[in-house]
């Protein structure tokens, strides 16, 4: 076999995803790519038939790809726009592994410099409560230990930190994130409710994580959300609460962190107490 | 607990997809082994994995990758061949298996993964290109893996020998099995006959099926497809049309009993008609065979 039969293949395969990749709607760039692929293959009315066939298996797997990790996008765009919008995505940027669960994860980034950021600027926040759901639901499986909270009264708390599940994660936002996406998944707040909140400019912030296998959504009060942020960086648990406590304002109610740790810990949020230099 | 217990026979399975995933479960009907595609189960963890490993408890199963893209000049992605590993780990697979395809390859010098079955021509530098990958794959599996034929929709236009003796060539230099999709061949022979080519579709099927070497054969694939006007694809639709069901008599009387999956991918039917289509292969399995060992079948 000689380097240049391999270098004919090479071209061959680059032609032909070329060819797949070219964005339908950009006419010279599919006819420059098509022409890259002609000295390779047989031209026929097949040829161009074959193409479509490949590339509108590519559209039906993107569609299905990005509903799955973007429900609540998919919702809010409505089907055909949804459809069009992940066509377009698989066009600019195309699958860089052979595992779709992963492709799609540009499209908080893709949608804010969108033309639809115009009109819904949350969408690309929402987008990232999403994704951080659709990754949270592959995750590792959580490992609890319960026996570590007893450390908690046993030892020194600046030395501690709580374990988060992992797939944990908190977006902040200045629109109500959490609000507009448990509203489209479980109706609760009511859709009105949450586009009520989006007109009065109230900012939220989200919290993914994931009991047992099910991934879920909450909204974090400002007190929780700095608590959070800390503790996903392991911080020290004494630190990260004194923090926490310190943004709490006169209107807000008081910080009850017994409270907020039993139920932490009972909804798979919280699943152990470690060292602050040991390892989730 | 355990599937209900199998005919003795062919080995016959279904392709255990999301819609199917509970009934399965809860019903368990006599079948040899279930099929699933490999890279819907890379996760770390999570709901997925978890019916996977529940479906391993009841069934052994056959990993059946889309995404290895053996015949990629630019090689076998290491992170995929990292997650398939693990997963080959967790589950203890009966076969492993992918595709002389490939899906990757660099534009604007970063690697896209096109997500398809895209074909190889038949040329050395192909197949060396696919041992290559193929061995690397073995390597790290520490097993053989199964190599599929598929359905092209585009033909290249060199071509240094058939797809039988490329496929037997890699066999023979890998140590790999292979896996004979008859729908394939004959969604690949109906597309030959709309080009003009004056070969019988089932005639060239046939001939393709005699040319292939019948010791490294380990799995049968039984599927459905469309006629979309000017071109045959194979979708996994709908049922085995008559023509593929002749096609896998002649198979099984050719390479004897092989486990064969009935795949459906697309416009899911109930789990009945899968079971149904499975055992409809296991009989027509054995009608074959039995036909065979008579006087008048065996001067046939």
């Amino acid at each position: 076999m000689s380097r240049a039969s391999v270098t004919v293949l090479q071209a061959q395969q680059s032609a032909l995803l070329a060819a797949l990749f070219a964005h339908p709607a950009h006419t010279a760039e599919r006819l420059a790519s098509e022409h890259l692929l002609a000295p390779f293959t047989a031209q026929s009315e097949q040829t161009s038939r074959g193409l479509m066939a490949y590339r509108a298996n590519g559209h039906a797997l993107a569609e299905r790809s990005l509903a799955a990790a973007y429900p609540v996008i998919g919702l809010m765009l409505g089907q055909h726009n949804f459809n069009a919008l992940a066509r377009d995505l698989w066009h600019r940027h195309p699958p860089a592994v052979g595992d779709l669960a992963h492709w799609g994860d540009v499209l908080p980034t893709f949608l804010a410099g969108s033309e639809a950021a115009l009109d819904a600027p949350y969408l690309a926040d929402v987008a990232r409560v999403e994704w951080a759901l659709h990754r949270a639901a592959s995750t590792t499986d959580a490992v609890a230990d319960h026996a570590s909270f007893a450390r908690l009264g046993a030892e020194d708390p600046a030395r501690l930190t709580l374990t988060l599940a992992p797939g944990t994660a908190l977006i902040g936002s200045a629109f109500p994130v959490a609000s507009l996406v448990l509203s489209h998944r479980h109706a609760q707040p009511s859709l009105a409710q949450a586009a009520q909140r989006l007109r009065d400019g109230v900012a939220e912030s989200a919290l993914v994580w994931r009991q047992g296998l099910q991934p879920r959504v909450a909204q974090a009060g400002a007190v929780e959300a700095s608590l959070l942020r800390a503790l996903l960086q392991a911080s020290p648990l004494a630190a990260a609460l004194d923090t926490a406590l310190a943004t709490e304002t006169p209107e807000t109610p008081a910080f009850d962190f017994s409270l907020w740790l039993t139920q932490a810990v009972l909804s798979g949020l919280v699943t152990g107490v470690r060292e602050t230099n040991s390892a989730p | 607990m355990p599937a209900t217990a199998a005919p003795a026979g062919t080995p016959v399975g279904i392709g255990w997809r999301h819609p199917h995933y509970a009934e399965l479960l809860q019903t368990r009907p006599a079948l040899d082994f279930i099929e699933v595609h490999s890279e819907n189960f890379f996760a770390d963890g999570g709901a997925a994995l978890s019916v996977l490993i529940q479906g391993r408890a009841c069934y052994p199963i056959s990993l059946h990758g889309v995404g290895l893209s053996l015949g990629s000049v630019m090689g076998v992605d290491a992170w995929h061949l990292d997650q398939l590993a693990r997963l080959v780990e967790r589950i203890d697979p009966v076969r492993v298996s992918d595709h002389a395809c490939f899906a990757r390859a660099p534009q604007a010098g970063q690697p896209v993964h096109a997500s398809d079955l895209l074909p190889l021509p038949m040329t050395e530098a192909a197949l060396a290109v696919m041992c290559a990958n193929v061995q690397r794959v073995q390597d790290r599996l520490r097993r053989p893996i199964a190599v599929e034929n598929l359905s092209a929709y585009v033909q290249w236009r060199n071509a240094d020998m058939d797809e039988p003796t490329f496929l037997n060539t890699l066999a023979r230099r890998t140590g790999c099995a292979l896996l004979v999709d008859v729908n394939n061949l004959y969604v690949n022979a109906l597309n030959a006959q709309l080009r003009g080519e004056p070969q019988d579709p089932l005639a060239a099927c046939m001939a393709w099926l005699d040319a292939i070497a019948p010791e490294p054969v380990a799995e049968l694939h039984l599927a459905g497809h469309v006629h979309a006007g000017e071109i045959v694809i194979d979708d996994h639709g709908s049922r085995v049309a008559d023509a593929v069901w002749s096609l896998y008599r002649h198979a099984i009387q050719r390479l004897g009993h092989l486990p064969t999956l009935v795949e459906w991918d697309t416009d899911l039917p109930d789990l009945s008609v899968l079971l149904d289509e499975a055992e409809r292969a296991r009989q027509a399995a054995a009608e074959t065979l039995a036909n065979a060992n008579t006087p008048a079948g065996a001067a046939a």
